[in-house]
């Protein structure tokens, strides 16, 4: 007998190992997401979050492991298999990736339009109730271009919210913003979670947001822990971790177990190529 | 070259297969890409194919006077517009101008994130971007190529009207008696070749840039380059085929 719908994980991604060129990006990464969880992905620049976000969404695939979205595994998908589970998702860019050819009220009707016969006038009324829920109101008829970055971003999420997907992706979705519009788009993505039970899946460094919304988190880790999982835990647990990387992170301390600075004898030793000899003239 | 093939399958399937599966390209969008790929083409497409029609009749007039037959040259300028000229100078000119664009905008929109956009948010970028795109060029270049072989006798006509004292009837009448059908036809089909060939290496150069600007600048060059040199020696192939075998 299956188990209840309700106890089979959104996410579950098992032993996800990628490679490009020879080089571990991402080393075995597993872990789940249960309905109605906000699980934020962090760690620094280059860990590989946002590879580790594209593996999840389809568009990129592994070198072994599995990726699992709502109990179906999307490694072995077709195109018409992959859009299927798509539809059931939306995901908010980086940058917005908006249209640049098409006008804000037709971006986020886009998907709408695609995946539904509804009337145009619905259509309409629905663009509109999206814009006001990110505060853009009377925006409709701008192009990308003319907007700046956060309101970007803020259509963006718009569209992704457009279809009322059961699970949402985020990347790095507060950064750019004001600290009042991180509010509202912390407040909307809790409201999701925690009132209509969507589950949402957020790739982020922006601490206090992070623990704003976190129900779970991960953090990867760099250098020697490149694509590795190195803290997994509710937002308690994170900041309790002993683990000395993870303080770090959270704290926003410059130097501690990610050196700021190489030590100098690395340093001379990356300069010329070898390390710096005893009886060298130079010493 | 695999990436290029795969693209031509997957631009048949959803020009063809796909409306009759519910899959529809968007019909608005093509009519808008006619313009933009060929309506706004037009004006350089006329003025070119005018100067080239206005050129081989004076240098038509000049060898033929030599031979006591200058009453040919209707005959040579709207043979070789027909033939060869025609579909050669209005594909040159979309190259230029509608061809780099299309490689332009999709390359854009590759290294926007706009392109993976669309496709997580279960959009097909085939039908969504390119069959309007393919659809439009198939039909504008081949309209162009017909305004442009129109454009050109009546560069010609120019020439031999004023300087060579053709009456305009005397100049029309030579020229259609002489064309036949298949002329304007092999021009045509010619066109209809060019216009695949154009599209299709503009869209694969577009959707296959990686890293940045300078990915984008680098695609819409190689796109150019490959479609003129593909272009001509097509014609090459097929004028053979057409008129020497």
């Amino acid at each position: 007998m299956s188990a209840p719908a309700e106890n089979i994980p959104v996410i579950e991604v098992t032993d996800l190992v990628r490679e490009f060129h020879g080089r571990r990006v991402l080393n075995g990464i597993s872990f789940k997401v249960m309905k109605g969880d906000t699980m934020i992905i962090m760690g620094g620049s280059g860990c590989g979050k946002s590879t580790l976000l594209r593996h999840v969404i389809g568009s990129m695939k592994p070198t072994s492991g599995s990726i699992k979205l709502f109990g179906e595994e999307i490694t072995g998908l077709d195109e018409a298999g992959l859009a299927r589970i798509r539809r059931r998702f939306g995901m908010l860019f980086q940058s917005g990736a908006l249209l640049q050819s098409m006008t804000v009220g037709e971006n986020v009707a886009l998907p709408i339009v695609e995946h539904s016969k509804l009337d145009p006038g619905i259509v309409d009324l629905m663009v509109k109730l999206k814009l006001e829920m990110v505060g853009l109101t009377g925006f409709e008829h701008l192009k990308p271009a003319e907007i700046s970055g956060g309101m970007k971003k803020r259509v963006g999420l718009a569209r992704a919210l457009a279809l009322d997907p059961e699970l949402l992706f985020s990347d790095e979705p507060t950064a750019g913003l004001d600290p009042i519009m991180v509010s509202v788009v912390d407040i909307l993505t809790k409201d999701m979670t925690r009132k209509l039970g969507v589950t949402a899946v957020v790739v982020t460094h922006d601490m206090t947001s992070a623990f704003r919304i976190g129900s779970r988190m991960i953090m990867l880790g760099t250098g020697p822990n490149q694509g590795k999982i190195i803290a997994t835990g509710t937002p308690e647990e994170i900041r309790a971790s002993a683990n000395g990387e993870v303080q770090q992170f959270i704290n926003g301390e410059p130097d501690g177990p990610v050196p700021l600075k190489l030590s100098k004898d690395d340093y001379v030793t990356r300069l010329l190529g070898h390390p710096r000899l005893k009886n060298n003239a130079f010493t | 070259m695999k990436s290029y093939l795969t693209l031509n399958g997957q631009i048949l399937y959803w020009t063809l297969l796909a409306p009759f599966r519910g899959q529809p390209f968007k019909i608005g969008e093509v009519f808008r890409q006619m313009v933009a790929i060929g309506v706004r083409a037009l004006p350089m497409a006329a003025l070119t194919s005018f100067s080239i029609g206005l050129t081989m009749a004076m240098q038509g007039a000049g060898a033929l006077r030599k031979m006591g037959g200058l009453s040919y040259v209707p005959d040579l300028v709207t043979l070789s517009l027909l033939r060869e000229l025609g579909p050669l100078i209005v594909a040159v000119i979309v190259i230029g101008r509608s061809g780099s664009a299309v490689t332009a905008e999709l390359g854009t929109m590759k290294v926007s994130e706009e392109i993976e956009a669309l496709e997580v948010m279960a959009i097909n970028p085939i039908r969504f971007l390119v069959v309007p795109r393919f659809l439009a060029m198939m039909i504008m270049l081949p309209v162009l190529t017909v305004f442009g072989d129109w454009m050109g006798m009546v560069g010609g006509w120019s020439v031999c009207h004023f300087a060579l004292d053709f009456e305009t009837a005397a100049y029309i009448h030579r020229s259609v008696t002489r064309a036949e059908t298949w002329d304007l036809l092999s021009g045509l089909i010619k066109s209809v070749v060019f216009a695949w060939l154009i599209i299709t290496i503009a869209c694969h150069k577009g959707l296959a840039v990686e890293g940045g600007a300078e990915g984008v600048g680098q695609a819409t060059t190689d796109s150019v380059v490959w479609s003129l040199l593909i272009m001509l020696i097509a014609n090459a192939i097929l004028t053979g085929f057409f008129f020497f075998s």
